[in-house]
């Protein structure tokens, strides 16, 4: 499946929407001006997942993993590279000396991060789609690539799609690159671009 | 219509269900180590655990059916009754102790940490229904601990790093060290080399005898001013290698230092005039007597100026002060002339170190000279500063010398040694050596010869001798007054030889006053040739001058044991 380019347009219009808002909310909590890249949308078959990614998150990954339910249901997850994730609490929370490693208290502001972050965009799709979805509780990973593609929730018996979108946090003249991926079953992708061309149709009329 | 046994059955499940749901209520409300706070759709509390009761020293009975944002107005003012109405819209929240360090104010327990909050981790969820929120689920757990556990390990990795890095430091400094002295290898083979070239080449052409009188003279002049320096150059490496080992001691008595700084202006006068340099001086009388080494401080003042004289241009200009400032007594010697740049600023007195390390440098030397008078200074107590406005702009060194209140003593003050300039060639104002007879012994033929030379020039009479043997004969024959032996020699040293005239008896020459010649001049060889039975140690190679006067003072005393 593939986006069209209005299609491709509108969801990063509204995905933007959702990053703004992090982006306020985490300015609000560091006191620093923080900023995330517009996003740049991609969609990939769930079996297409590894290769799209691999480029981009060699080695190990940290993830916020978040499942949600209900009319849509899937996987929602923050992806970061352990260097970036490292960079990303550090700028976050002030450390001035940078990190080895990341203890208890840097998982669990990379987890309130992944979940703001998380809540924005999928959020945006339910009050679009006018559905009420469930979420679970964060939950950071680090892990492999292929251990956290393996750990996704969603069935494996039916074709899965996953919206892959690209961005970066900018904070304190640092840039930490990371990737929302959404991982919706057929349906669930069908009705939400259905409502994305809606949306669309709605906002050039 | 349902089957009575699938009605029992259904009964008795629900019923257990219902006990089930009685005890994890029971548990979140007695047993929970976590805060555990519910309310309803209107943020109504329904449930205050234990734990929350405990830590907050709010009882459920003043909170239950309050609500919760009234209870804790903080909440609002800290923008974090959002994360309610979050829930309320199906959203799960997490709150990191380290964005928030806290969610409701409570007091830290006891324990290893120094923290007055206790430190908070919080999850707020939806609590739904049907698919429709109904209320909402707080959990808040003490992190404190943990908290603190980890700022102490980040600490540790910290100073493990800053230690690394020191390590590091500690490294690229020796490694700094080792260069400088391979630097210093490559001056050093160049400094000696230089002056030998010039010694080399004009003795060659005086053998071959193709030089005019005219060319005979500049030649003998080279010579002597080449020698002269290398002379300089190995005292300079003497002296380093004593204060290193240790073995420099001072002769400490009381000095008049304006006699001591006049004596090193003098010996550096005829170098400043040379290049047109003006030399000032404003000696304040009150500065002197303070208690120190006359030869070192002379050496001191004489390093200051020679590095003044080297570092200014012609037409340049150097003022010498020297002045009483409460305590203590200042030298400052500065000079009008190359300045110092702010990078090497730190290192002026740092041994074998030159702003200009190249081989093309202007400026010849060791870079000794300054470290050298940081260490007798230091000897003496005092301290050496250095103040430059940069390169091209001169520099200013500032010694500062405890003023001791010594009681002038006519007897103990030492006179300022005369200084030795070129001057001394001429044997002018030298003590006579007029009926003496000197045995002079050395296996080496050039510095027998010098010495005869020398002596006879002054008007004594010179028996020479190449060994022990030899002299052990001329002395019961010639009956000399004075012996001066060389100590390094084939077959017989001059250690055996003073041992053997010393046990002779005194008719035979047994109390003969003596000096022993050597190259080596370290402390302990100094010690050494005293102890055998000499009076005097005359370092090679021989200052004409010191030999006159060391054996005129020989003449007056015989060798008592």
């Amino acid at each position: 499946m593939k986006l069209t380019e209005r299609q491709s347009d509108a969801l990063s219009e509204l995905i933007n929407i959702g990053f703004a808002r992090t982006g306020a909310a985490l300015s609000e909590l560091t006191g620093h001006r923080v900023l995330l890249d517009p996003p740049e949308v991609a969609v990939y078959r769930a079996d297409e997942l590894r290769g799209a990614l691999a480029k981009f998150v060699p080695g190990d990954v940290a993830s916020i993993h978040q499942v949600f339910a209900g009319p849509v249901a899937g996987d929602a997850l923050l992806l970061l590279n352990y260097a970036g994730a490292l960079q990303l609490t550090d700028l976050l929370t002030d450390e001035h000396n940078p990190s080895n490693y990341l203890d208890e208290s840097a998982r669990e502001v990379l987890t309130e991060v992944g979940n703001i972050l998380l809540n924005a965009c999928l959020g945006m799709f339910g009050n679009m789609l006018n559905v009420h979805v469930t979420f679970s509780v964060p939950r950071l990973h680090l892990e492999t690539l292929d251990e956290l593609l393996a750990s996704l929730t969603t069935g494996k018996t039916e074709i899965h799609y996953a919206l892959v979108i690209y961005t970066a946090f900018q904070i304190r003249h640092s840039s930490v690159k990371g990737f929302l991926v959404i991982v919706l079953s057929v349906d669930s992708l069908d009705r939400l671009i259905q409502e994305v061309d809606a949306w669309e149709a709605q906002q050039s009329r | 219509m349902i089957g009575l046994r699938r009605y029992l059955a259904m009964k008795e499940t629900s019923s257990k269900q219902t006990l089930l749901n009685a005890a994890v209520l029971h548990w979140m409300h007695d047993l929970a180590a976590q805060g555990i706070v519910t309310t309803d759709s209107e943020l109504n509390v329904i449930e205050w655990n234990h734990w929350m009761e405990e830590h907050t020293g709010k009882g459920a009975s003043e909170v239950i059916g309050k609500n919760l944002l009234e209870l804790f107005p903080e909440l609002i003012e800290r923008r974090l009754d959002r994360n309610y109405k979050w829930a309320l819209e199906g959203q799960v929240r997490v709150l990191s102790q380290a964005l928030h360090n806290y969610f409701i104010a409570m007091p830290a327990g006891s324990g290893e940490h120094a923290f007055r909050q206790m430190q908070q981790a919080v999850r707020i969820s939806p609590l739904s229904h049907e698919g429709r929120v109904i209320g909402t689920l707080t959990i808040i757990e003490d992190v404190t601990e943990r908290v603190a556990r980890e700022d102490e390990l980040q600490a540790q990795i910290e100073e493990r790093s800053r230690l690394l890095s020191s390590e590091n430091i500690a490294r690229r400094e020796a490694e700094r060290a080792n260069r400088l002295k391979d630097e210093f290898l490559a001056t050093i083979s160049h400094e000696l080399r230089n002056p030998l070239n010039a010694i080399l080449g004009w003795a060659h052409m005086m053998r071959v005898g193709n030089l005019n009188k005219a060319n005979t003279e500049r030649a003998v002049e080279t010579i002597y001013r080449n020698a002269k320096s290398q002379t300089q150059l190995v005292a300079d490496l003497l002296d380093v290698s004593r204060i290193i080992s240790g073995k420099l001691r001072l002769d400490v008595r009381t000095v008049d230092l304006i006699a001591i700084v006049n004596a090193a202006i003098d010996s550096i006068r005829p170098a400043a005039e040379a290049k047109g340099i003006v030399l000032q001086t404003m000696l304040d009388p009150a500065a002197g007597p303070i208690a120190g080494d006359a030869d070192r401080l002379q050496q001191i003042v004489w390093n200051l100026l020679t590095n003044a004289v080297k570092f200014t241009p012609k037409g340049g200009c150097i003022q010498v002060n020297l002045q009483r400032v409460n305590s203590h007594v200042e030298i400052v010697v500065s000079d009008s002339g190359v300045g110092i740049s702010k990078e090497f600023l730190p290192y002026v007195f740092d041994r074998f170190r030159q702003a200009d390390a190249s081989t093309t440098r202007l400026h010849g030397g060791l870079g000794l000279g300054l470290s050298i008078v940081r260490q007798l200074v230091d000897l003496h107590g005092g301290s050496v500063s250095v103040h430059s406005e940069g390169e091209g702009k001169g520099a200013t060194f500032t010694i500062t010398l405890p003023f001791v209140g010594v009681i002038s003593n006519e007897k103990e003050s030492e006179s300022v040694h005369p200084t030795k300039s070129e001057e001394l060639l001429s044997f002018d104002g030298l003590p006579s050596l007029e009926g003496l007879k000197v045995l002079v012994v050395d296996d080496e033929a050039d510095t027998r010869e010098l010495i005869g030379e020398v002596l006879k020039e002054c008007g004594s009479e010179v028996i020479i001798r190449r060994s022990a043997a030899e002299a052990l004969e001329a002395l019961e024959q010639h009956k000399p007054d004075i012996l001066i032996s060389d100590l390094g020699m084939p077959d017989e040293d001059g250690y055996s030889l003073i041992e053997k005239i010393r046990a002779l008896p005194l008719e035979r020459g047994g109390n003969i006053p003596a000096a022993a010649l050597t190259a080596y001049a370290r402390a302990e060889d100094r010690m050494r040739v005293l102890r055998s039975g000499f009076q005097f140690h005359l370092p090679k190679p021989v200052d004409s001058a010191e030999l006159v006067t060391v054996v005129a003072s020989l003449a007056g005393r015989a060798y008592k044991s």
